[in-house]
């Protein structure tokens, strides 16, 4: 909160690409009345909670894991690693953008209204189930961006590791139903973009599914699993500032 | 003027280098148009699909395929993430002073670091371009007009995104957070540039209100060029508002940058 006009700025940023996506689809949906299963109402909700995901972890992992190329070149990571905690935990946590909340207080105010509007009901199941399923893709979004990250040490430098996971999360910014066949299986396992908005979107407007859910939990253990082996394994390379 | 030219020569020489360190920028830039023409293919397909056209707004399937192909390619090529923030930096943190007391302007030398930076990304997409009409043969560069024409609409394009960004960054000379004004460009461009959709499949209200802003320059222009979307006419007044826009821009960054070395302390802004 020391930095105010940071604050506005990272605001400012939030703002216009949420407006961008609404403005993106509702060209798309201008001529078309539904993709696969999402229609017009139910795409605007899942940019809602894709909004939502984005920005938890915007306030969690944003200020932490985008550094981690530079703390590894530079040294820095030495302090991470010297405190008596875990160091992948550290490394995840340290620091919170604070701007995140206001996004994150008027996200949810917008998905309740977009929700009491629906043409359906949403019982409190739903929402229930949601919050599980919102939570997991979450966990399997921190678990991509941290193997993504943590390659730093394998390249040396690799600097673009923030660039290569934007494009990566970019499939989970678009409704599951566009994506089909062997492209939809990889979408749902290796790279598992479906998992972090469409499904929770899914489990809030048509109810919880048990082999969705089910998979989602098995996913995120795989991932989290994954990469606490990889931090372990890339920590025996660092060699501090000389990485 | 010889000397002029050899002294911005070697920036782009020493950016090139630079640059060609950093492979993973290219293998990453190719995976992004790769993976947001995935998206954009199968967005179209299901739209074409579940309304069962063969044709939208002009558009065939392939052929709007192709033209956002286009779009992704040339949006690469005039983007700046690198350059600019480097900009606003050095006139945050006072560095901009070893350009007052040097024969070197911040403005050149910053446009060649510019294309020094995306030269590497130019070789990879020029051989995807040179590859284009064999790949997707009918859909672009159909002639030789057609190439010329499209080369340069892409420098104008080039250098009036650089002249933008020019004018978006001589702000830092007052407020501190300017780069939050360049992200919010850089996003909003990807679409309102017509990098994702074309212009034409815009409402009519918006594409109206692009058409008054030099944006329709960035992507539309030269693809609609090279995909032969423009008619043959319109290339010569249109390539004449893309240089006027481009003047437009430079003087209005030669303005701002006046106005803001006066309230520059020399120590950061």
């Amino acid at each position: 909160m020391e930095f105010k006009a940071n604050f506005l700025g990272g605001l400012f940023v939030d703002v216009i690409f949420y407006g961008i996506q609404f403005f993106f689809f509702s060209v798309i949906y201008s001529y078309v009345d539904a993709i696969g299963v999402f229609t017009r109402e139910d795409v605007m909700i899942f940019l809602i909670v894709t909004f939502l995901t984005d920005t938890l972890y915007m306030f969690f992992f944003a200020g932490n894991l985008f550094n981690l190329n530079r703390w590894m070149v530079r040294g820095d990571l030495d302090f991470f690693l010297l405190k008596p905690v875990a160091s992948q935990f550290l490394v995840s946590f340290r620091y919170i953008k604070s701007y995140a909340v206001v996004s994150l207080v008027i996200l949810t105010m917008l998905l309740f209204s977009r929700i009491a509007l629906y043409s359906q009901p949403v019982p409190l199941l739903n929402w229930a189930a949601f919050v599980i399923s919102l939570g997991l893709g979450w966990i399997v979004w921190y678990g991509v961006e941290f193997i993504v990250s943590t390659s730093c040490f394998w390249f040396k430098n690799f600097s673009v590791s923030g660039w290569l996971s934007h494009e990566i999360l970019k499939f989970s910014t678009r409704p599951d139903s566009i994506y089909t066949g062997l492209f939809r299986k990889v979408l749902f396992s290796a790279i598992p973009m479906i998992l972090i908005a469409s499904i929770p979107t899914r489990t809030l407007l048509y109810g919880p599914d048990i082999n969705y859910m089910g998979w989602q939990l098995f996913i995120a253990i795989i991932f989290l699993v994954n990469s606490r082996i990889i931090w372990r394994k890339g920590l025996i390379r660092y060699e501090s500032a000389s990485s | 003027m010889k000397g002029w030219i050899e002294k911005y020569l070697s920036v782009i020489r020493m950016t090139w280098i630079q640059t060609l360190e950093y492979k993973a920028n290219t293998i990453v830039g190719a995976f992004a148009i790769f993976s947001g023409l995935a998206i954009e293919f199968l967005i179209w397909k299901q739209v074409f699909q579940a309304q069962g056209a063969t044709e939208i707004r002009g558009f065939t399937f392939n052929g709007l395929i192709a033209y956002i192909f286009l779009c992704m390619i040339v949006g690469q090529l005039k983007s700046s993430w690198a350059t600019s923030i480097e900009m606003i930096e050095s006139i945050r943190t006072g560095e901009l002073n070893k350009y007052l007391i040097r024969p070197v302007s911040f403005f050149t030398y910053h446009f060649m670091m510019f294309v020094g930076h995306n030269s590497l990304f130019y070789i990879v997409y020029t051989t995807i371009l040179i590859l284009f009409p064999i790949l997707l043969p009918g859909f672009a560069f159909m002639t030789s007009l057609h190439v010329g024409g499209f080369i340069a609409a892409v420098l104008l394009s080039i250098y009036l995104s650089y002249a933008i960004y020019y004018c978006m960054v001589c702000f830092a000379f007052w407020f501190g957070e300017v780069r939050s004004l360049v992200i919010a460009y850089n996003i909003s461009n990807i679409v309102l540039s017509g990098q994702i959709i074309p212009l034409r499949l815009f409402p009519d209200t918006a594409r109206d209100i692009i058409y008054l802003t030099p944006l329709q320059f960035l992507v539309d222009f030269p693809v609609s060029i090279a995909t032969n979307q423009l008619p043959l006419e319109l290339w010569l007044p249109k390539m004449a508002a893309a240089f006027a826009w481009c003047v437009v821009m430079t003087l209005a960054g030669a303005a701002i940058y006046r106005a803001g070395i006066r309230v520059y302390g020399g120590f950061g802004a």
